[in-house]
């Protein structure tokens, strides 16, 4: 760690080996899309090497770059949103330049080969959850975290945590009751 | 036709499709990647300035300081106005009496001015 905030490559080297996986699964969790979550992936790892000075040790560095997956993926899910309002606005005025891009469905390359189809479904009604919901559905379901690890990445409280968790799968629940009333009538 | 019962089978079965699922791989070039954008991004400072700049909540914040420069520069320049025009009309008039520039009825003898 020290050597790293000298600004050592090789220990920086390491430091992407070791973690690479668990932040572009996090990221992907929440982004969707493969292409921009090895941008994001990048991103985060750079915010890494430009702020290490700033981790003082105080909680596992796991749990530092954790919140920096998720904020970075969050961000960018909001900057997709605002460009998507921008091409609307723009649409309205005439200059409709291109179409208007519908995300394509999700599969995780992580998925059983069984349940690829439920996944999809599932991933599609996870991206239409809240931020907070969907960072710790994320966090818990694709990394594995305990609600006190999503408690210490998200800066909350462990009843704070289970309340989002709650909501969470009581929307998806809902959602999918949606789907699958509307597919098999 | 498919029951509400099915439905909920199916939608607990759904939830459930995401267990044993496994971390998907980042790209093995990625530290290689990273070094690239990191080299990109050194080499365009001007755009990494001009992006910090047009962030909303900083353009906003220069805005109101500009704003804030300009009402001092007004309200200071009103002040010294008024300041500058009592010296600067003292001044003139003090090189008008010297020279005997100012035009007043008691300087003109217009019964003697032609035998000057």
């Amino acid at each position: 760690m020290e050597q790293l905030k000298r600004g050592d490559e090789s220990s920086f080297k390491t430091i992407v080996a070791q973690w690479k996986n668990m932040v572009y699964n996090t990221v992907l969790g929440i982004v969707q899309n493969e292409t921009e979550a090895e941008d994001l992936t990048q991103d985060v790892f750079i915010k890494v090497f430009e702020n290490i000075s700033s981790f003082k040790g105080e909680s596992k560095f796991s749990t530092w770059l954790y919140r920096i997956a998720t904020t970075t993926a969050l961000d960018h899910l909001r900057s997709r949103k605002r460009k998507k309002r921008f091409g609307f606005v723009q649409s309205i005025f005439g200059h409709d330049q291109e179409k208007k891009e519908q995300l394509p469905d999700f599969h995780h390359p992580g998925v059983k080969l069984d349940n690829k189809e439920r996944a999809t479904v599932l991933f599609k009604a996870i991206s239409s959850l809240p931020e907070n919901q969907k960072a710790a559905y994320t966090l818990h379901k694709l990394e594995g975290l305990s609600y006190r690890e999503i408690s210490e990445v998200l800066h909350t409280t462990v009843p704070a945590v289970e309340s989002l968790m709650s909501r969470a799968n009581a929307n998806l629940r809902k959602k999918l009751e949606d789907y699958y009333t509307k597919h098999y009538r | 036709m498919t029951t509400g019962k099915n439905i909920t089978q199916e939608v607990e079965k759904t939830l459930d499709s995401l267990d044993g699922i496994q971390r998907a791989e980042a790209n093995p070039f990625l530290f290689t990647r990273i070094k690239a954008k990191m080299q990109r991004q050194q080499d365009n400072v001007w755009e990494k300035v001009f992006s910090f700049i047009t962030r909303p909540a900083i353009a906003f914040a220069v805005v109101l300081l500009v704003m804030g420069i300009n009402m001092l520069a007004v309200w200071g320049s009103g002040a010294n106005e008024n300041l500058a025009t009592d010296t600067g009309s003292a001044n003139v008039s003090e090189i008008a009496n010297e020279y005997n520039l100012i035009a007043s009825a008691e300087n003109y003898d217009y019964e003697n001015f032609n035998n000057e």
